[in-house]
C-alpha cells in the first residue's frame, strides 16, 4: 500500500531526462521518518534498469569506493541523512559524500530524513548540491482513505464505533499545584489546569453522527500527522479483518528535560541510530546513552531491539511538536 | 462631592477653590489604590506564570507585564482623580500647581523615576525577560518598576537600577526582544598550533552543540586573530534560548578542548595572554 507518488515521479523523470539531454540537476527526497519513500526509489531504481547504482548510506562508511568504482549514470543513495553523526568530527563522511556529488558527473538521487536535512541544510548548506528538493508532503483524511482501502471491495470491512468508557468521563480542569516561598518556607498552593486533550475530545463527541470510516479516518490523518507510513502502521493494528476497531487515541503531551529532548533530537533525526552512535553522541554532553534511551522507551517514544533505539511511529507527531517547542528542531 | 467642590472658601488671597477631600474621599482613594496594587500582583503572577509555559514565545508574553502594569495604574490613578475626587478643570489646574510644587521640592527624583519607567515601557530601549548591561551591572531583566528595573545577574544576585539612572547610562541589549541570543566564546591557543584545525573542531563544536540555533540569519562564524606569542580562535554563534547562554559557553569550550587535546592543539603558554585591557581584549 504504498503512497502514490503521482508527481515525484514526474518530477524524478523530468530530472533524469534532463541528465541524459546533459543537464544535472541532483535530487534530494525528502520526508519526514515512517513516509515509505523507499517505495519511489524502488520505482527508480527499476525504471533505470542496470544504468544506476543503488547503495544504503549506511553501507559507505565501510566502503565508500563503490561510488568511485561504479561506473553507472545514475547513483541512487538512500537515507543520505546516516553520513553524519552531531558530534565532532561526525561531519568527516559527510563532507566526503559532498565534495563527491559536487564533483561527479553522474546524476545523484538521494533520499534523506527531513529533520536531518534541515539541520544540515543550516550548518553545511547541502542544499546547494541538490537543485531539485522533493520534500513529500502530508496526506489529508481524504488520500489516507483512498490508500489504505485501495486493496478491499467497498463494504468488505466494517468499521466499528469508537467504544466509550462510561464509567470515566475525563475532566476538563484537573486539581494540580505550584510552591512559593514565603518567609523562608515552601508552600503548596494548589491551583486548576485545563485538561486540552479532554477539552478535545469533548469536542469530537459531536462526530457521532458522521459515519464510523470518516471519523476513523479523520482521526488517523490528525494522529499521524498525513504521515502514510504511520498511518499504514497504525491501521494495521486497528484492523481485525473484516473489522476495523477504532481504537486510536492521542499520545499526550511530551515532558522531557533538555538532555533527554536532545537524545530524542537525534533519535528522531535519524530514525533510528545505534546505542553505540547515540553514545558517541551524547557521552562528551555527560549524558549516558543507556540512561536516556531506557527513559525514552518508558515514556513510549522509541524501543530498543538490542543495540538499536527506533522511534515509535506513534510518537513521531507528539516528538516533532515537542522538540519545535523547545526550538531543538529549527 | 460635587456639591462642596463648588463652595469656595475665603482667603487673604481670593476664592479658593474646595476640592472636597473628606475621609470617606481619602479611604476610596487608597481602596482603589490597594485594589490596583493587588490587581497588578495578579497580572504579574498570571503572565510570568503563562510566559514560562509558552516556550519560544517567553518574552513575547513578558513584554505585556509592564504594559499591564502602566494600564492598570494609569487607570487607577484618573479613576482616583476622575471619579473619586471628580475634580473639574479649574481644580485639576490648582491640583497641578500643588503637585508641580511638591515635584519640585521634594519628590523630583520619584517623578523623574516614575516618568522613567514609562518611557522605558513605551520607548522599549529593553524588555522583561531581555538580557542586558547596565550600569555595570550583566543579566535577565525580571522586572520594569515603575521606580527601578530589576535584573538577576548570573550570580543570582537581584540588581535594581533606578528608571532614571537607566536612561542617562549608555545601555546594551544582547538579544533585543528575540530568544535567541548571539554568544562569542574565545579559545586562546599556542602560536605553534595548527589554527586552521583549531578553526574546524571550534566550528564543529559549536554545530553540534544541543543549544545552538542556527538559520540564515543566525549564522555560526568562526575567526582567528593572530597575538605575538599566541592566537585567539572566537566563535560567534546564537543559543535558542539566552538563558542558555553560560552552558552553551561550557559546553562548546569544554568540547574543544577535549579535541584540541586529542589532536595537540596546546594552550598558549603561562602568563602569555592578556585577557584585561591588553590585545586579548580586542573585538572582531
Amino acid at each position: 500500500m504504498p503512497p502514490p507518488f503521482k508527481e515525484e515521479m514526474e518530477l524524478i523523470e523530468k530530472a533524469t531526462k534532463d541528465f541524459e539531454e546533459g543537464k544535472r540537476r541532483n535530487i534530494a527526497v525528502i520526508s519526514d521518518p515512517f513516509y515509505g519513500e523507499s517505495e519511489l526509489l524502488e520505482w527508480v531504481w527499476e525504471r533505470a534498469g542496470g544504468g544506476a547504482l543503488r547503495v544504503k548510506a549506511g553501507s559507505l562508511k565501510e566502503d565508500f569506493e563503490i561510488l568511485e568504482r561504479s561506473s553507472a549514470k545514475i547513483a541512487i543513495v538512500e537515507e543520505a541523512h546516516r553520513l553524519y553523526l552531531r558530534k565532532i568530527g561526525g561531519f568527516d563522511l559527510m563532507d566526503r559524500f559532498i565534495n563527491f556529488v559536487s564533483s561527479s558527473e553522474r546524476l545523484f538521487i538521494t533520499t534523506w530524513n527531513s529533520f536531518s536535512w534541515k539541520y544540515l541544510d543550516e550548518v553545511l548548506g547541502i542544499g546547494q548540491h541538490f537543485p531539485m528538493k522533493i520534500e513529500l508532503p502530508g496526506m489529508d483524511a481524504g488520500k489516507i482513505r483512498d490508500m489504505l482501502l485501495s486493496g478491499y471491495e467497498e463494504g468488505e470491512l466494517t468499521f466499528l464505533e469508537e467504544e466509550e468508557d462510561e464509567t470515566e468521563e475525563p475532566k476538563i480542569l484537573k486539581r494540580s499545584s505550584f510552591k512559593i516561598s514565603l518567609l523562608g518556607e515552601r508552600i503548596e498552593i494548589p491551583r486548576p489546569e485545563v485538561d486540552l486533550s479532554s477539552i478535545r475530545s469533548r469536542f469530537h463527541k459531536g462526530e457521532e453522527k458522521r459515519p464510523p470510516m470518516e471519523i476513523f479516518f479523520g482521526k488517523l490523518a490528525r494522529i499521524s500527522d498525513g504521515n502514510p507510513g504511520v498511518a499504514e502502521l497504525l491501521w494495521k493494528e486497528a484492523l481485525d479483518y473484516p473489522e476495523v476497531r477504532n481504537s486510536l487515541i492521542d499520545l499526550p503531551s511530551i515532558d522531557l528535560d533538555l538532555d533527554d529532548s536532545f537524545a530524542l533530537n537525534v533519535i528522531l533525526s535519524m530514525g533510528s541510530v545505534d546505542l553505540a552512535a547515540l553514545s558517541e553522541v551524547l557521552e562528551p554532553t555527560g549524558t549516558s546513552a543507556e540512561r536516556a534511551a531506557a527513559l525514552l522507551e518508558e515514556r513510549g517514544l522509541v524501543f530498543i531491539d538490542g543495540e538499536v533505539v527506533s522511534l515509535r511511529a506513534e510518537a513521531l507527531k507528539r516528538t516533532a511538536e515537542h522538540l519545535r517547542r523547545a526550538r531543538l528542531v529549527w | 462631592m460635587a456639591e462642596n467642590a463648588t463652595a469656595p472658601l475665603s482667603g487673604p488671597g481670593g476664592a479658593i477653590p474646595d476640592i472636597g477631600i473628606d475621609s470617606s474621599t481619602i479611604i476610596s482613594a487608597l481602596l482603589l489604590l490597594a485594589i490596583a496594587y493587588v490587581a497588578v500582583r495578579v497580572a504579574v503572577f498570571l503572565l510570568g506564570w503563562l510566559s514560562e509555559r509558552a516556550y519560544e514565545h517567553r518574552i513575547t508574553v513578558k513584554m505585556a507585564i509592564p504594559i499591564a502594569k502602566l494600564a492598570i495604574y494609569g487607570f487607577a490613578i484618573y479613576h482616583i482623580l476622575g471619579s473619586v475626587f471628580q475634580l473639574s478643570t479649574t481644580q485639576l489646574i490648582a491640583f497641578s500647581g500643588l503637585a508641580g510644587a511638591a515635584i519640585g521640592f521634594g519628590l523630583k527624583d520619584l517623578v523623574a523615576e516614575v516618568v522613567g519607567g514609562v518611557v522605558i515601557v513605551l520607548d522599549k530601549p529593553y524588555q522583561v525577560g531581555d538580557k542586558v548591561r547596565i550600569d555595570d551591572q550583566y543579566g535577565e531583566v525580571t522586572d520594569i518598576g515603575l521606580r527601578a528595573t530589576r535584573l538577576v545577574t548570573p550570580d543570582d544576585n537581584l540588581v535594581s537600577v533606578s528608571n532614571q539612572r537607566v536612561l542617562n547610562q549608555t545601555l546594551a541589549n544582547a538579544n533585543a526582544g528575540s530568544q535567541e541570543m548571539m554568544v562569542v566564546i574565545d579559545l586562546f591557543i599556542d602560536s605553534a598550533s595548527d589554527a586552521s584545525r583549531a578553526m574546524e573542531i571550534l566550528r564543529e563544536a559549536t554545530v553540534t552543540s544541543r543549544y545552538v540555533y542556527i538559520s540564515e540569519k543566525r549564522p555560526v562564524t568562526i575567526l582567528l586573530k593572530d597575538y605575538p606569542f599566541y592566537r585567539r580562535v572566537r566563535s560567534k554563534a546564537y543559543v535558542y534560548d539566552l538563558r542558555d547562554e553560560f552552558p552553551f559557553e561550557t559546553d562548546v569550550t569544554k568540547r574543544a578542548w577535549d579535541s584540541f587535546e586529542a589532536e595537540g592543539i596546546e594552550p598558549p603558554k603561562a602568563g602569555i595572554v592578556d585577557l584585561g585591557g591588553g590585545p586579548a581584549a580586542g573585538g572582531g
